[in-house]
């Protein structure tokens, strides 16, 4: 194994390449506190790219309510369970990554799904963490909580599913990062399927192959978003480019959010592979469940998020998502607004950060009558 | 009741074919290929008597990541005869459970015959050839079986109870058998897209394949192979048939490599039993 640079971990680590960033990384964040769950992600996914046979049970994009939801069926606890409690110590991992707890024979750490694990994509769907009893929602702060959580391929820096390969028929391009199957070459061995933590390679039965996720490269390479993106309703996700830390910068959304707020955190990070997708933690979850998910930084996330409508960069730029279909590049604001713009300097959207808000009386004496504000 | 009778009637056959083999077994340190007429196609035909039969050891696949750990298949009987053309093999081995349907962590049975592709002294690693010396692999699968002997190639055949909300290429808007319908439901399936002969469909369970060194199998040119698998509660006899080694004479040798996968055991890729280089001499009779 090769040593590597795992910014997330704050430390090297084994893997099996060494270390090979691409030109530039495809990343995005993810606010969960403004996600509903109402699964269009899902279906704009699933109509786009899975609609073929043998890729029936595919979700490439899933939602799960936390803390019981799960697609496949316990993925994350599986994995936590194998590889134990660990430790941080500050922001560096000091605990096994799922590569260097690999067994004698294997190169990660991992299990395979089984057929029926992907039969309830939606299981604990609104189960939240406690019982509410009659007239619980009247003792605030509540205690009893959940929080949906929108999954796509991570495009990680370090995949598992690229290491486990034994073909070498998965790549990470190096014009954007995104990491793909090579349906040409791929021979349906499932490897990927059980390194992968996330479980966002799926084998289809009808051709013997494995795919997954191509952050709908045909459209990046157009300069314009996802489709889990762009159909989001509830405006959740940013889709961007990601630099290493020590090349962050303040006007790139993504390193903005990342990097420089540390506002937005990856799925976890104990794992090992640098995953690119950022999530905002949900501010009502507890701060345990939220370090588990996200590592360390989860607390001062749930902290800056919460102050975010007293930091006009913040709020303007969490305006920008969902504001556009274009890749957003550059952000800038000035005054009020906020403008985005793509890699060449173009402006491509530009939108208030405080909409305009008219109150008006519900009586209305001229006419004599009383209105009801709808929102 | 005809269907049925005539199907037990065949599997006491394989049984009693089976049995009979391995009661009166003439077995050789080595695979003789022995000259026949008109290669069999089945694993069940009475031709297999003239072959003697060679028991290969197999051993677990643990030079490369990711490694069979656990040692499965313990060895397999081997036959071979050749009318001058081609060569046919009868490999059988035990495997109680049968392996054929295809699903998320549903690896399949399966077996291959590595051959080198030429005639030398230094043979290349056995283990998938080397960089420079190239390893001809035919390969047999029991789900590619199982489609040829008449399960249908749907979801619905492996899942019975599987939702279905619709296919776009099968919407009513297009002819069904259109160049058009063709072309879009070629476009929903991007690894047949791509020609990957992995992905069917097929009209043999095997295929032709090459290597040089782990990792590198792809397809290679054709030699006409063909097969036959059929499971009995002894396990798996297979027919792999291919063209003759080029320039392999009579009473000439080159080299065999054996490997299997059970399937119910998660054996898939990498993870296989396997034999080293084994002898093989073709004979006159």
């Amino acid at each position: 194994m090769a040593r590597v640079y795992n910014w997330q971990l704050g430390r090297e680590m084994s893997y099996w390449y060494p270390e090979s960033r691409p030109k530039r990384q495809f990343a995005a964040v993810f606010d969960i506190n403004k996600c509903i769950a109402c699964q269009t992600c899902t279906l704009a996914c699933k109509t786009t790219w899975t609609s073929g046979k043998g890729q029936e049970y595919m979700l490439w994009n899933n939602v799960e309510t936390k803390p019981y939801g799960s697609y496949p069926l316990a993925y994350d606890l599986k994995l936590l369970e194998m590889l134990d409690a660990q430790q941080w110590s500050g922001n560096r991992y000091e605990g096994k990554t799922i590569f260097e707890s690999a067994a004698a024979g294997e190169r990660v750490l991992g299990w395979r799904p089984q057929a029926q694990d992907y039969a309830y994509p939606n299981v604990g769907e609104d189960d939240c963490a406690g019982q509410v009893d009659h007239g619980a929602f009247l003792s605030l702060p509540h205690v009893n909580w959940f929080f949906y959580l929108a999954r796509i391929c991570n495009h990680c820096t370090y995949p598992a599913c690229l290491s486990s390969c034994p073909r070498g028929s998965i790549y990470k391009r190096p014009e954007d990062g995104v990491v793909l199957v090579d349906q040409g070459r791929c021979r349906g061995y499932q490897e990927c399927v059980k390194a992968c933590p996330y479980k966002k390679v799926f084998f289809n039965p009808l051709t013997g192959t494995s795919e997954k996720c191509i952050a709908c490269f045909p459209k990046l390479e157009q300069g314009i978003q996802p489709q889990c993106f762009v159909n989001c309703i509830g405006k959740i996700r940013l889709a961007g480019w990601i630099s290493p830390p020590k090349q962050a910068r303040a006007d790139n959304p993504i390193d903005y959010l990342v990097h420089i707020k540390k506002v937005a955190l990856p799925l976890f990070p104990q794992f090992g592979l640098e995953p690119n997708v950022y999530y905002i933690p949900p501010i009502h979850a507890p701060v345990a469940f939220n370090q588990q998910l996200f590592g360390p930084g989860a607390a001062e996330a749930m902290k800056t998020y919460r102050n975010a409508a007293k930091d006009p960069d913040l709020a303007g730029l969490l305006c920008l998502f969902g504001s556009t279909e274009m890749l957003v590049a550059r952000f800038r604001r000035q005054g009020d607004f906020v403008a985005g713009s793509d890699e060449k300097g173009a402006t491509v959207v530009r939108v208030p950060v405080n909409e305009p808000v008219y109150l008006r009386p519900a009586a209305d004496p001229k006419n004599q009558l009383v209105r009801i504000n709808c929102p | 009741m005809k269907p049925i009778l005539s199907v037990g009637a065949a599997l006491t056959a394989v049984v009693l074919f089976v049995s009979s083999c391995s009661r009166q077994p003439r077995r050789t340190p080595e695979i003789v290929a022995v000259a026949a007429a008109k290669l069999p196609d089945t694993p069940e035909d009475r031709a297999w008597r003239a072959a003697p039969e060679h028991l290969a050891k197999l051993i677990p696949q643990d030079l490369v990541e990711p490694r069979l750990m656990t040692p499965s298949t313990p060895e397999m009987k081997v036959r071979a005869l050749t009318d001058g053309a081609n060569i046919a093999f009868r490999l059988e081995w035990s495997d109680a459970d049968k392996s054929d349907a295809p699903g998320p962590s549903q690896m399949v049975d399966a077996c291959a015959v590595q051959i080198p592709e030429k005639i030398e002294k230094d043979l290349p690693d056995p283990q998938m050839g080397q960089p420079g010396k190239i390893v001809q692999v035919t390969y047999w699968r029991a789900d590619w079986q199982a489609t040829l002997d008449g399960r249908g190639d749907s979801i619905r055949d492996l899942y019975p109870n599987a939702a279905i909300d619709h296919y776009p290429f099968e919407s009513k808007a297009l002819e069904p058998g259109s160049a058009a319908q063709k072309e879009m439901a070629l476009r929903y399936s991007p690894a047949r897209t791509l020609g990957n002969i992995r992905s069917g469909p097929r009209n043999q369970p095997v295929e032709d394949l090459v290597a040089s060194g782990p990792g590198t199998l792809s397809p290679g040119p054709s030699l006409g192979a063909k097969g036959k698998g059929v499971f009995s509660p002894q396990g798996w006899a297979v027919v792999i048939c291919r063209k003759l080694p080029e320039g392999l004479e009579v009473n000439q040798r080159t080299h065999v490599a054996l490997a299997v996968w059970q399937g119910s055991r998660q054996e898939s890729g990498a993870r296989k039993m396997r034999s080293g280089w084994i002898p093989l001499v073709r004979r006159a009779k």
